[in-house]
């Protein structure tokens, strides 16, 4: 077999699996892993009607990944009342972060500009974060709607990161480590994320030290997250796809490796 | 005198925003914000202007390729469309602007990335070799991580996911704290390097 | 069928016909793509950015000091001609210099010392475990530091060292690997369930 043929056969076998788990449509609960629940139990265990900003650092290109896990922290925020505020730290995020609440407040009754608001993007991340720490209404005079920060009911008292309880990142990039070297370590402003898997062992060092206070990551920390809030969603619906891709992966290292062996005794 | 100024101007900023850092005047704090929030932002924005009409005067010396004719356009078109809707009917909630963000450029951006999975899938099957102690490792790491997110119905066991957990917890996180401490120790240096005038290779050659 | 899921639906295909080999429809979209997404920041920048941090404050507000970094700004245009080509210095001296120096106590509180200090801290505990742990982050995190510490040879203690450096950079970048297999796997597994769901609707 050419390499050709062997990739095309290696891309061929994981559309098959995903596509094959995914038409077979079972939602799995997925047992919970202790990252997932510390996460949970940090969140829950904020006084109810706390500040939170929500910030949506990351692009589209990681949407199937984020959005499960946007919308896990959302209604749970949510369903402790707590009042949000969206930022976005990155241009992509800013249409995506809008839509997720806005979808999201609807299912639990908040009202924007009391329950929620969405302040949307500001460029350089870095200087957006110092500024909010100095004052949220001067860094965003406006919010995404285009109504005067300074006449919103839940910004009435929330001048900066004093007055914020914690602040959520969405990030499938190194995002939070500016929220974290910026925001905790100048400001002491609380920092937790929800990360791409990919992300999870980057942020690693952070949770040990104490720096970030807890993370989530990927689909299967959404579906994990979907299991402690007692609702289904994407996560859990994917969950039976997610793992047999991954059973799928490990085969292929397996008859990789076999192959390269047999190959070498041969030689 | 190409060069020197620049130098000044650089390590003149760097000594100023350090100092400013640790200032807590509020005179201070508005300097070190008017800086880092409006200077750097209004320059971004130019060297992203910039960056834009590179694109399309590169694109308009290709459009003359019959070949390539209909890509270039297609691009074009899609770098044009977006002002002109911002411009006609704003970008704001239902915005054909936001139509196109979500129906095109979402999809077409989640699925490139998507690829990736097949090409992670073609190279386990091709380059993930035991060929050496260190390879062995990388690869037994690997398959911990990937077993222990494959368990849903629990059959991995309590202590094998501890395990995996510790693995991740401990020796891959250390590993990680030292390329972290590494990088900022070797950007600690760089900045200074850069505000002493000592690295200069981002003024570039004189044509 | 909304426009939208049609569309989208097309797209995604065409996108993931690359599997089979580059051909022209997989072209089109990956064009399309790159203007759109140019469009998209370049909107969001001149609105979030050039009108409300400049344009307006300067031309509505009078606040004048904000020429200083618009004429920074117009400099980056100076690269498009070889005689005007070093203004764009400047703007660049500005970045970075300034950069450089918010760098500096970030990097060195945030990431060096800190994680140097809990480092330490994980020596400490009552248990076997939690001590024994403690140590091998330890090691882990020297022996890393020597296998990119190239001012000395890799010899002796020094390259023992970095030897088991390797090692626990091998597990985190075996760990990494698995994650990131993680990742893309699930963005892979979002869009056939748009698909197979919103797009064809053989799923619910």
């Amino acid at each position: 077999m050419n390499s050709t043929q062997s990739r095309h056969l290696a891309f061929a076998g994981l559309f098959i699996v995903v596509t094959v788990t995914m038409l077979l449509d079972i939602s799995i609960v997925a047992t919970v892993s202790n990252e997932t629940k510390r996460m949970f139990d940090y969140l829950d265990n904020l006084p109810d009607s706390s500040v939170i900003i929500v910030s949506f650092d990351h692009e589209a290109s990681s949407l199937p990944e984020m959005k499960p896990l946007g919308l896990v922290m959302l209604r749970h925020l949510f369903a402790k009342d707590h009042k949000l505020i969206g930022v976005a730290l990155l241009a992509e995020g800013t249409g995506v972060g809008y839509r997720l609440m806005q979808e999201t407040a609807k299912e639990y009754n908040k009202e924007y500009g009391r329950d929620y608001v969405f302040l949307g993007f500001k460029p350089q991340f870095i200087a957006a974060i110092l500024s909010m720490g100095e004052s949220i209404k001067g860094t965003f005079p406006e919010d995404y709607l285009g109504n005067a920060t300074s006449q919103i009911e839940l910004l009435s008292d929330v001048n900066n990161y004093d007055d914020v309880a914690a602040v959520v990142s969405l990030a499938d990039g190194s995002l939070t480590t500016h929220w974290i070297e910026y925001g905790n370590e100048k400001y002491g402003v609380q920092i937790s994320a929800a990360v791409a898997a990919a992300m999870l062992t980057t942020y690693d060092p952070y949770i040990s030290s104490g720096q970030l206070k807890a993370m989530v990551g990927g689909l299967r920390g959404a579906a994990e997250y979907e299991n402690l809030l007692g609702i289904g969603g994407s996560g859990a619906r994917s969950m039976l796809a997610q793992s047999s891709a991954h059973l799928y992966i490990i085969l292929l290292i397996i008859i990789g490796n076999f192959t390269y062996f047999r190959s070498r005794k041969k030689g | 005198m190409a060069r020197l100024f620049p130098q000044i101007i650089c390590g003149f900023f760097g000594v100023v925003l350090f100092v400013l850092y640790f200032l807590k005047a509020p005179s201070a704090k508005s300097l070190y914000l008017t800086i880092t929030s409006d200077y750097w932002q209004i320059i971004f924005a130019f060297a992203l202007l910039v960056g834009v009409a590179s694109f399309i005067r590169v694109n308009i010396k290709k459009l003359s390729i019959l070949s390539e004719s209909p890509y270039v356009i297609t691009g074009l078109l899609g770098l044009f469309a977006m002002p002109v809707m911002a411009l006609v009917w704003g970008i704001k909630g239902d915005s054909p602007f936001m139509w196109v963000f979500e129906n095109v450029q979402v999809p077409l951006q989640a699925t490139v990335f998507a690829l990736l999975a097949f090409f992670v899938a073609s190279a386990s099957l091709r380059g993930f070799k035991a060929r050496s102690l260190p390879a062995t490792i990388l690869l037994i790491s690997a398959l911990i991580a990937l077993l222990s997110r494959s368990d849903i119905f629990g059959w991995l066991g309590n202590s094998a996911l501890e395990f995996s957990e510790w693995i991740r917890s401990y020796p891959s996180m250390s590993a990680r704290r030292g390329i972290l401490i590494g990088i900022g120790l070797g950007s600690v240096t760089t900045s200074l390097r850069i505000i002493l005038g000592i690295e200069r290779t981002w003024l570039g050659k004189d044509r | 069928m909304d426009p939208g899921t049609i569309v989208a639906g097309i797209l995604t295909i065409a996108i993931l016909s690359f599997l089979y080999g580059d051909n022209p429809v997989y072209k089109m979209a990956e064009t399309l793509l790159v203007g759109v997404s140019m469009g998209y920041v370049l909107v969001i920048t001149w609105t979030n950015t050039l009108m409300a941090v400049l344009f307006k404050p300067l031309f509505l507000e009078s606040q004048f000091w904000l020429v200083i970094p618009f004429i920074f700004g117009l400099f980056m245009f100076g690269r498009f001609h070889k005689s005007t080509s070093f203004l764009s210095r400047y703007s660049m001296a500005v970045l970075i210099g300034s950069g450089a120096g918010v760098a500096i106590p970030a990097m060195l509180g945030a990431r060096t010392l800190r994680q140097m200090t809990a480092t330490v801290e994980m020596v400490q505990g009552d248990s076997f475990l939690t001590i024994f742990s403690g140590l091998v982050v330890v090691v882990g995190l020297f022996s890393t530091l020597s296998y990119f510490y190239f001012s000395r040879e890799h010899e002796g203690i020094m390259g023992r060292s970095a030897k088991v450096g390797t090692y626990f950079l091998m597990i985190f970048f075996g760990t990494t690997f698995g994650y990131t297999v993680m990742s893309r796997v699930s963005t892979f597994i979002g869009r056939m369930d748009f698909l197979l769901s919103d797009f064809l609707h053989l799923t619910n």
